[in-house]
């Protein structure tokens, strides 16, 4: 089918440079972009894809906003000032912001912006709390730390307040056995004040004073004016009182456990919206398109182009056609079409773009061996790995040697990433270019091969299998490249090579069955913890799931470098910090960093005003003409 | 007859337990880390310790089989057939919006299928072994063989990727726009139809338009297989005795033709005709994915994907509706067209 596909492509390219209509703009009056999909939730305090980011992007607001293409500077947006120590809005080391709220914004709906909604947008987020959601990232400054770490959900706070014992360890409400049984309604007196004295907790940090909002953080959070910035949707600003109005929780103390974690389908403002962003939502058709029209009562400058469509379309041959008719202003097209749309009169093909992405390569040090085919025979005898085989630092550094770095970016991503050093990625604070990088050195692979296992190893072979989730074809050829080297530099190393659909794949994961798999992380903000706690913390998402060894070496290493990265708030000395978690990742092999992959962005030329910000999700509509 | 009827319709809540039963037994086989994948499509939303225990027990997901299977019949004898992850509503609503493009698309399928098939078949028929009956079996042939994704994205490529005369999706930007504003009455789910009765001639052209290139598809991969069915019909019939009486009576050819021979020849060719608008009613899932058209073989598409097993489960449930229904008015149809068939 593929065959089929690239010819055809082939003969559509040529045909459609004779059939293409070139200059005259189709659908003055509207952009229309035709990527994959479909979004989630148009509620910022459930989103948590890019795809709904984009459309909440289109319109809610935040307090501040990125400078532009960069990542690092902020504007004012629904605040007018941008908190600093300079000028006196950020206090209390770090602890006090202070936000001038915008006068004169108005709502989608007519209603005018107040510091009361601002208050009320980020406490939501906080009850909200659904789970595999958002809501962790507001969580951590927002209330004390328990036990010397930040806490990630309100309901460690509750537990706190109940005084159980090792509250960290409470992540659901329903766990904590405080509801009548099918119900949210609490068994005593008891349990409804600690929900409520958890609740006051997070209100206290908040302060209105005239038009001001002043957030006192517990203590500090390095990163916390990222959390807040424009294109974290979990930090959009709403109405309270229609949130309010539409069931959505009112604002009190005394009931918010009842807003908390919903099912999807009970959460009032998954298909409505009302916020104060440029666009408004016109329509929605679930799973296949949101348009939007220009908010009239906008208070910048209304966007240039009256509408706005965001098309889902899975056919890659569709989007494409649409985009050299014209219909499509914008599409996504997978890396490996790419060459498809260059040099095409019509059609602008934007490359090299620096994104907040890396790639690797991951080693579980205890793999899950019950029952568990990955691993073979699950011993060191040539058909199998023993669990604990990456616990092996000769291992991992035979493994990282053995990576083609260069050639995987050239063959794979044609050329359109680079080669990290670590998951302090450029474009991040602390990110240093002359921390040392692996590069593909057969002799060395060689080397800490015949070392690992007192020669045992090389001696006798491995055999695995690498998993990755199938249509990734990057992710494939990254780890076939690793199974065809290993085999040539000895023929008893077996790597086999296994796609596996997302279900599975999350499945085996979950358990740890996987020996050694390919994912990626791509930033939440543009700080190096969002990274590192992911990657090196012992509770991270990744971090925790590599096995007890990995979590023990962690907690004695590097959980304590994590920690001083977010509670340290002098850049220099947090910029030091990253530098020495990459470091540490170098020398223990933690990770095999493949790539930082570049965006791209293919358009029609008629497409005006079009610039990158690796923090947005998607197209800014606003920015652009045609 | 009208006990034959009322015996099938009572055997349709069997058939439909069956199926849901068959559906989540093997659902049970996955495991609730599998199952987590429809709500989880990125382990950093695993980020928070304890995401995957707490979604899994939120949505039950660990519950055993009998629990689950209890559960969901007592929604769908609720009317509720579940919420559809991948679409974000409820698979009732999916149902509802997404079914009458499908049958649009199936009823205007039908119409070239019929005519041309039955058309083509006797033509071939009278032919037989004829120049004409040769050409049309190597079309027919072609016409069997051709698979739906490279004669869609076929003739994708020549009306729209050339011509530009004929793009996907349902209706053009401007129309869409009108057709989802709350001042487009939508009285049948079916735009031709619905833009006729808002009085919008244009938007009907417009939904025509957009029509053709999926009916060119789905037609000309149904009608060679009716075309072959026609005509082994009309063969079997011209060989009758009956024809050879009316040819004896001086009757014109075109009278034995017309009158005599294909009138029998139709009655299998109109069940396997009927049977052909009941698959595409079941959904048109690649035909539907090329041309971007919102039917329920694209949302089935999607849903299975994802491992939604409400959609998929739902979707599955409609199929069977209509499988079970549309053969029984298939049935009927045909004792109804041969007066020696007897149902009962």
């Amino acid at each position: 089918m593929k065959k089929i596909l690239i010819i055809m492509m082939a003969v559509l390219l040529v045909g459609a440079f004779i059939g293409m209509a070139a200059g005259s703009v189709v659908n003055p009056n509207t952009l229309v972009e035709e990527t994959i999909g479909p979004f989630d939730s148009m509620d910022p305090a459930w989103a948590y894809d890019t795809a709904s980011g984009e459309v909440i992007w289109q319109l809610y607001e935040n307090l501040v906003q990125y400078d532009g293409t960069s990542t690092v500077n902020l504007l004012p947006m629904l605040s007018t000032n941008v908190p600093s120590v300079a000028d006196g809005t950020i206090l209390d080391n770090g602890t006090t912001y202070v936000f001038h709220i915008r006068q004169g914004v108005y709502f989608h709906n007519g209603d005018i912006l107040t510091p009361e909604d601002v208050v009320y947008s980020l406490e939501r987020t906080v009850i909200f709390d659904r789970a595999g959601g958002p809501s962790w990232m507001l969580a951590g400054p927002l209330f004390p730390m328990i036990d010397g770490q930040y806490v990630s959900t309100i309901v460690q706070v509750v537990a706190n307040e109940l005084g159980l014992s090792n509250p960290l360890n409470y992540t659901s409400l329903s766990s904590l056995g405080i509801f009548a049984t099918g119900t949210k309604n609490p068994l005593s007196d008891k349990y409804k004040q600690a929900l409520i004295n958890a609740f006051n907790l997070l209100a206290k940090d908040f302060e209105i004073k005239g038009n001001d909002v002043i957030i006192h953080l517990p203590q500090p959070y390095a990163p916390f004016l990222y959390i807040l910035a424009h294109g974290a949707n979990w930090s959009s600003i709403l109405d309270k009182k229609w949130a309010a109005d539409h069931n959505a929780w009112d604002g009190a103390a005394d009931d918010w456990w009842y807003y908390h974690n919903p099912v999807e389908s009970a959460d009032p403002l998954r298909d409505i919206e009302n916020g104060t962003g440029p666009y408004q939502l016109q329509y929605w058709i679930p799973g296949r398109e949101m348009a939007f029209v220009r908010f009239d009562n906008y208070w910048g400058k209304p966007a240039p182009v009256k509408y706005a469509v965001i098309k889902y379309v899975n056919e890659f041959t569709t989007r494409l056609l649409d985009l050299l008719s014209g219909q499509a202003d914008v599409i996504y097209v997978p890396i490996e079409n790419l060459s498809e749309v260059e040099n095409n009169p019509n059609v602008r093909v934007i490359t090299k773009l620096p994104t907040l992405e890396v790639d690797n390569i991951y080693f579980t040090w205890n793999i899950a061996s019950q029952g568990n085919s990955y691993i073979g025979s699950g011993k060191l005898d040539g058909n199998g790995i023993p669990p604990d085989f990456f616990s092996n630092l000769d291992v991992r550094k035979a493994f990282e040697y053995l990576f083609p770095y260069k050639q995987y970016i050239q063959q794979a991503w044609n050329g359109n990433a680079m080669q990290p050093n670590s998951c302090i990625i450029e474009g991040l604070l602390g990110y240093d270019p002359n921390i040392p990088m692996y590069q593909q050195d057969l002799a060395k692979a060689t080397e800490y091969f015949k070392k690992a296992y007192n020669g045992e190893l090389w001696q006798k072979g491995f055999k695995f299998t690498a998993v990755y989730n199938t249509g990734n074809t990057t992710r494939q050829l990254a780890l076939q490249a690793l199974s065809n080297y290993a085999r040539q530099i000895n023929p008893k190393f077996q790597i086999n090579v296994v796609g596996e659909l997302w279900s599975n794949f999350l499945n085996d994961y979950l358990a740890g069955k996987l020996p050694m798999y390919m994912m990626g992380w791509l930033a939440d903000y543009p700080d190096p913890y969002d990274f590192a706690d992911a990657y090196f913390a012992s509770t991270g998402a990744y971090g925790s799931a590599l096995g007890q060894n990995f979590i023990d070496f962690a907690q004695k290493n590097l959980d304590p470098l994590v920690n001083d990265l977010i509670t340290n708030v002098v850049p220099s000395q947090r910029a030091a910090i990253a530098q020495k978690l990459s470091m540490l990742s170098y020398e223990n092999a933690l990770y095999i960093w493949t790539d930082q992959p570049y965006a791209y962005e293919v358009q029609r030329t008629w497409v005006k005003g079009w610039y990158y910000n690796a923090m947005r999700p998607g197209i800014d509509f606003y920015s652009l003409s045609k | 007859m009208l006990s034959f009827i009322i015996r099938r319709l009572l055997l349709l809540p069997v058939t439909l337990l069956g199926l849901t039963f068959l559906i989540f037994l093997f659902m049970s086989a996955l495991s609730p880390y599998a199952l987590l994948s429809t709500y989880v499509n990125n382990p950093r939303q695993l980020q928070a310790p304890g995401a995957a225990q707490n979604l899994i027990k939120q949505y039950g997901l660990d519950k055993p089989f009998y629990v689950k299977y209890v559960s969901y019949l007592n929604q769908i004898i609720h009317g509720n057939l579940g919420w559809s992850q991948t679409m974000n509503e409820t698979v009732v609503q999916v149902i509802k919006t997404r079914f009458p493009a499908t049958l649009e698309l199936a009823l205007y399928s039908i119409i070239p299928i019929v005519i041309v098939g039955i058309w083509l078949g006797v033509v071939a028929a009278v032919h037989h072994n004829g120049l004409i009956d040769q050409i049309l079996r190597v079309v027919a042939l072609i016409g069997y063989s051709v698979p739906a994704f490279v004669l869609g994205l076929l003739l994708l490529f020549i009306f729209y990727g050339v011509l530009r005369w004929l793009p996907p999706g349902r209706l053009g930007l401007g129309f869409e726009m009108i057709y989802n504003s709350p001042a487009f009455h939508h009285y049948t789910g079916l735009v031709t139809i619905d833009a006729l009765l808002n009085g919008r001639f244009w938007m009907f052209l417009d939904a025509l338009k957009h029509l053709i290139d999926p009916v060119l598809t789905l037609s000309f991969l149904s009608w060679a297989g009716l075309l072959r069915i026609t005509r082994s019909s009309m063969l079997e019939a011209l060989g009758q005795d009956y024809v050879r009486t009316a040819r004896a009576k001086g009757l014109s050819e075109r009278v034995v033709i017309n009158k005599h021979a294909r009138r029998n020849a139709l009655i299998p060719a109109t069940t396997v005709a009927g049977l052909m608008f009941i698959g595409i009613l079941g959904g048109v899932v690649i035909t539907e994915t090329i041309f971007n058209y919102p039917g329920i073989g694209s949302a089935m598409a999607q849903a299975s994907e994802q491992l939604d097993y409400a959609t998929v489960l739902g979707l599955s449930l409609l199929f069977g509706l209509i499988t079970v229904v549309g053969n029984l008015v298939v049935d009927v149809a045909y004792a109804l067209i041969d007066p020696r068939v007897r149902l009962g």
